[in-house]
């Protein structure tokens, strides 16, 4: 397709307007990748979030906790162009990686959790979601057609938000 | 952007570090699999998350993971990764069929076995209190796995502090790599032992 692609790793966030252009996560495990698009503008946008909460904790990148993450996504969003109200959001990841093991590993739970708690406060709807379960996951975001996929280990990529679609759905 | 914060000679006392519990790994492992394992020189790095992701391999790859938690003094996550068809070979060389309802079992034995060897050693030679906790075993996306493991570490600082080396089962053409990520402070512990900090 010739379509370029902006890598979004742990920790980091990317808005995009170029037609052509793909946001992607590769292989997330308990980490959650959000993207938020608004269709009429042609404008995504793409978070990788790690941590649910800062917890007051001054770290260096706050953007991979949910709490900072998606507020400022927003941020970027608008900056670029995007009206909040338009904004559609969907979430792939946040899964148990290891079945049996300690609770810190339970952190992809509470990473969604987070993130549709941000979400509600900011009245933006989910629009799709590929999150829990034990495999690792890899969402890809069409900046132009607001199209975003997921691909599961071992799986097939299948279509969270299709890019043609009007969109109907209530929130 | 954050930068490393470890010294290069802090840097040579903690791959000194890898180098002896990842010999001790091998024995375990050698007398395990009854073959001879090699053992590559090292790696010591202090890499941002992303590039600690990036660093372990192509983030798509399939991969098993064996992942054992260490509590004590100091806190940390050693992770074994197998490429698949290494895992199956192994298996084999305990004499389980890959598809055998034991595989994961026997893997998970694997890791036990080399990762706490690992993990006694670098207690005898820091003198820390430190224990493993019981393994887990995945199958999936490197990265996935990878980015789960650092998670468990990433609240306090942004940079992942990974050990690395690779065990090789000789004529197999089978391999594990090997890593420990120590939570922020017990980085600061190892460091705090080895006189270094």
């Amino acid at each position: 397709m010739g379509a370029s692609e902006t890598m979004v790793r742990m920790g980091e966030l990317a808005v995009s307007a170029a037609a052509g252009h793909v946001l992607v996560s590769l292989g997330l495990g308990s980490c959650i990748g959000l993207a938020l698009v608004d269709r009429r503008m042609g404008i995504a946008g793409l978070a990788h979030v790690v941590l649910p909460g800062s917890g007051g904790h001054g770290a260096e990148n706050p953007r991979k906790f949910a709490d900072h993450a998606v507020p400022e996504l927003v941020r970027e969003l608008e900056a670029a162009g995007a009206r909040r109200i338009r904004l559609e959001a969907v979430l792939v990841g946040g899964a148990s990686m290891f079945a049996v093991s300690t609770a810190s590993l339970e952190v992809g739970q509470r990473n969604e959790a987070a993130v549709r708690e941000q979400l509600r406060a900011l009245r933006i709807p989910v629009m799709a979601a590929a999150t829990g379960g034990k495999r690792g996951r890899t969402i890809k975001v069409d900046v132009a057609s607001a199209a975003v996929t997921v691909r599961e280990a071992g799986g097939s990529t299948e279509t969270l938000l299709g890019g043609n679609r009007v969109c109907e759905v209530a929130a | 952007m954050s930068t490393p914060q470890y010294t290069e000679l802090q840097l040579d006392a903690l791959r000194e570090l890898a180098n002896i519990g990842s010999g001790t790994a091998s024995t375990a492992l050698s007398t395990m699999l009854a073959r001879a394992v090699d053992i590559s020189v090292p790696n010591a790095k202090a890499l941002p998350f992303a590039e600690a992701v990036e660093a372990a391999g192509p983030p798509e790859e399939d991969i098993t993971g064996i992942v054992l938690g260490i509590t004590g003094d100091m806190n940390g996550t050693v992770l074994l990764l197998v490429p698949p068809a290494d895992a199956d070979a192994m298996c084999r060389m305990l004499g389980v069929e890959p598809d055998d309802e034991f595989a994961l079992s026997a893997l998970g034995e694997i890791g036990n076995i080399v990762g706490t060897s690992y993990i006694n050693a670098l207690a005898a030679m820091t003198g820390m209190a430190i224990e493993p906790t019981p393994p887990a075993t995945a199958t999936d996306m490197l990265g996935a796995i990878v980015e789960t493991v650092l998670a468990g570490h990433a609240h306090a600082g942004d940079i992942a502090l990974v050990l690395d080396s690779d065990l090789t089962v000789e004529g197999e053409d089978c391999s594990i790599s090997f890593l420990l990520v120590p939570d922020q402070g017990g980085v600061d512990e190892l460091l705090a032992r080895l006189g270094l900090s």
